[in-house]
């Protein structure tokens, strides 16, 4: 669908460096390179910086062998490569908040070795957010993050601006799931790969310009002509994904993604905060609530069930894992999450990822799938 | 040290070099038949990574097809391969009604009229050549391997590919043969011609297995070892990608290994199972799927006509 809807948020995916230097010289606020979705970016917002994902560039690079183990998953080996290689060079922050050793990894050897970094903070945000002790101890990590926020910039973060900040946050969280719902329809009117544009622009553009230009395409939407057959409905799952080239593949293939479990989709943005008179306490639980990655999903597993209710509500005909290789978290719980949505009648397709990948071996697999789907006229 | 072979010849490309890798092209046609008395003609074209087929069908009998290397580009790869068979039997494409390529050159085929990925391709080739009772296809092909499940009709129900190393497929094996200087038919029954089963070499990666053989061959391997021991190797692997799929009986090798013995018995011996024997060359599954296909397919236009 050639209207250029989306080609605001294709431009700051593709010119994300360009949008935050321009951020930074327009504001002169700071900003801080995020690593995982776990992030309390109400906080970062509400002291007028800039949360901007770490993401990686899909290119060879050789700069993280002496870092971090090539076993480590592509993402996060991307991700150190991109702070290793200057891209990032205009974030004075870094921030991790816990969710896998990997990625822990990684962002220790950002902050020691990215010479432009001037200040780190790790919110080490317990795994197991099922338990209410668990919960407390976020709590109290959430409202430590502020002091310290407040002591690096010498400025009080009252309630009411973080009740601001978490205002504009659920402004988009909503709006990113107002923009979902049109792929629920039997021809949806956003595709796959500008559903993923909008989702993962939301993770490093400024929130208030992101819900704007929101607005505009959801204004735009009804009148929106289907142009494209939507063919097979596919969900992927895993952890982040950004490889547009790969969603654009499969979009041209004779299938349309409608959905995905994955922190640079749904993961990010799914829940809203609840209403709570303690604004600490209604940041700090909306990130235990939020659909669970892997590492934050014991002892019961509660994605299951909310994967494969998306794969229903979404009326999806077959589910493709993005594996990240090396991931461990997400290449646990796969046996189990492939076993649970065969069980409930939708085919799965299993692909590694790494920093690059074969588009053409993968489009034998996606043809393939969707042979097996559609096959009947051949015999 | 060991046993009868030129280390040096070995480590260094010799100028007047046999290309011991080299399979047999071959074309093969129905001289009980005419081609002319059938009232539809469709033909499938397989344009794989290392070799390109062309399967001619005669109302939805296999009657001819030619197999040869894939050249360097899909289009001409496609149309050599037809050619080969045509001039044989005095056809010219027109005379064919439908054409469907597959293979990774699928798309590049200039006159098919469909595009079926292999994986379909070959289940419903091995569905004709094993019959019915075809439930596991593993596709040994010049650079993948694949395993797949289908139904009696021979419709897929799983497949798995492997990621992309190519060692342990065809490719890998023409490297041995080169190495080896032992001509590539020979290496299946060569790979028996020993005293004691050698373990599978540590790795068999295609870049690596020079270094690899001329380190076995140091530690006292023969010939014949090195090839039981890579034999060996690639069964473990293939096994290993069948074993994530599940094996059920009715077991199918189709592509250019299941031409050798050394991996093909391994591979049931690992197994615990026979594969289901065919009297036609494996490696024209692919491209026999899917002039089968297209057989399928000028049934429903008629009917829907």
């Amino acid at each position: 669908m050639n209207d250029g809807l989306f080609d605001q948020f294709k431009e700051w995916y593709e010119k994300r460096h360009d949008y935050a230097r321009d951020w930074k010289a327009r504001t002169g606020g700071q900003v801080v390179a995020t690593m995982c979705t776990y992030t309390p970016e109400e906080l970062l917002i509400a002291a007028g910086m800039l949360p901007v994902r770490v993401l990686g560039a899909h290119e060879p690079q050789n700069v993280t062998e002496p870092h971090i183990f090539g076993m480590f998953c592509p993402f996060c080996r991307d991700s150190l490569a991109q702070g290793l290689l200057g891209r990032f060079d205009y974030a004075e922050g870094v921030t991790l908040t816990q969710s896998c050793i990997q990625y822990r990894q990684a962002y220790s050897s950002w902050r020691q070795n990215v010479p432009t970094v001037q200040w780190d903070y790790y919110v080490a945000m317990p795994n197991d957010v099922q338990s209410p002790h668990s919960r407390k101890a976020h709590y109290a990590e959430i409202q430590q993050f502020r002091v310290f926020l407040q002591t690096l910039t010498g400025k009080t973060l009252t309630d009411d601006m973080l009740r601001d900040a978490l205002a504009v946050m659920d402004e988009n969280r909503r709006l990113l799931r107002e923009l979902f719902d049109y792929r629920k329809a039997d021809e949806p009117k956003v595709t796959g790969v500008e559903a993923l544009y909008a989702s993962i622009t939301a993770q490093f553009i400024d929130k208030r310009e992101h819900n704007e230009v929101l607005r505009k395409v959801l204004a735009a939407l009804p009148a929106r002509k289907v142009t494209r057959p939507t063919g097979a409905r596919f969900m992927t799952i895993g952890s982040e994904n950004d490889d547009v080239s790969f969603m654009a593949m499969v979009e041209s293939v004779g299938a349309t993604i409608v959905i995905d479990d994955q922190c640079s989709g749904t993961r990010y943005f799914w829940n809203a905060s609840k209403n709570d008179d303690d604004v600490i306490k209604a940041i700090a639980e909306r990130y235990c609530d939020r659909p669970a990655c892997p590492t934050k999903d014991y002892p019961a597993h509660t994605r299951f069930d909310h994967v494969l209710n998306l794969a229903k509500e979404y009326k999806v005909q077959a589910a493709v894992f993005l594996q990240q290789k090396f991931c461990d978290p997400h290449e646990g719980d796969y046996p189990d999450l492939k076993r649970h949505l065969e069980a409930n009648g939708i085919p799965t397709l299993f692909l590694e990822f790494d920093i690059t990948n074969p588009i053409g071996p993968f489009r034998i697999r996606i043809e393939a799938m969707l042979e097996t789907l559609s096959e009947e006229e051949l015999f | 040290m060991n046993a009868g072979i030129d280390e040096a010849k070995l480590a260094t490309a010799t100028p007047e070099k046999k290309e011991f890798w080299r399979w047999q092209e071959n074309t093969w046609y129905d001289e009980t038949k005419n081609w002319k008395d059938a009232k539809i003609i469709t033909c499938g074209i397989d344009v794989g990574s290392v070799s390109s087929q062309a399967v001619l069908v005669c109302d939805g009998e296999l009657y001819g097809y030619n197999s040869m290397r894939t050249g360097n580009n899909s289009p001409d790869s496609a149309k050599n391969a037809l050619q080969g068979i045509m001039d044989k039997i005095g056809m010219k494409l027109e005379d064919i009604n439908y054409v469907v390529g597959t293979g990774y050159g699928r798309v590049n085929v200039p006159f098919a009229h469909k595009a079926i990925t292999e994986i379909a391709c070959h289940a419903r080739g091995a569905n004709y050549m094993g019959g019915n009772q075809v439930r596991t296809i593993l596709d040994m092909g010049g650079q993948d391997c694949k395993a797949i499940h289908c139904d009696e009709k021979g419709k897929v129900t799983n497949f798995l590919m492997n990621d992309k190393c190519a060692a342990g497929t065809g490719r890998g094996m023409e490297v041995i043969s080169d190495l080896m200087q032992i001509p590539i038919a020979e290496l299946g029954p060569r790979s028996f011609d020993v005293e004691t089963e050698p373990e599978a070499v540590s790795s068999i990666c295609v870049v690596f297995a020079k270094s690899e053989a001329l380190g076995l061959l140091k530690a006292g391997y023969t010939k014949n070892m090195v090839i039981a021991a890579y034999c060996q190797a690639m069964a473990e692997r293939v096994v290993s990608l069948l074993e994530r799929i599940g094996v059920e009986e009715g077991f199918f090798i189709t592509g250019g290994i299941a031409k050798n013995p050394g991996v093909v018995k391994r591979i049931e011996r690992l197994l615990g199972i026979k594969q289901v024997d065919t009297k036609i060359d494996s490696q024209i599954a692919g491209a026999l799927g899917a002039a089968l296909f297209g057989y399928t397919l000028m049934q429903k236009q008629a009917t829907k006509a």
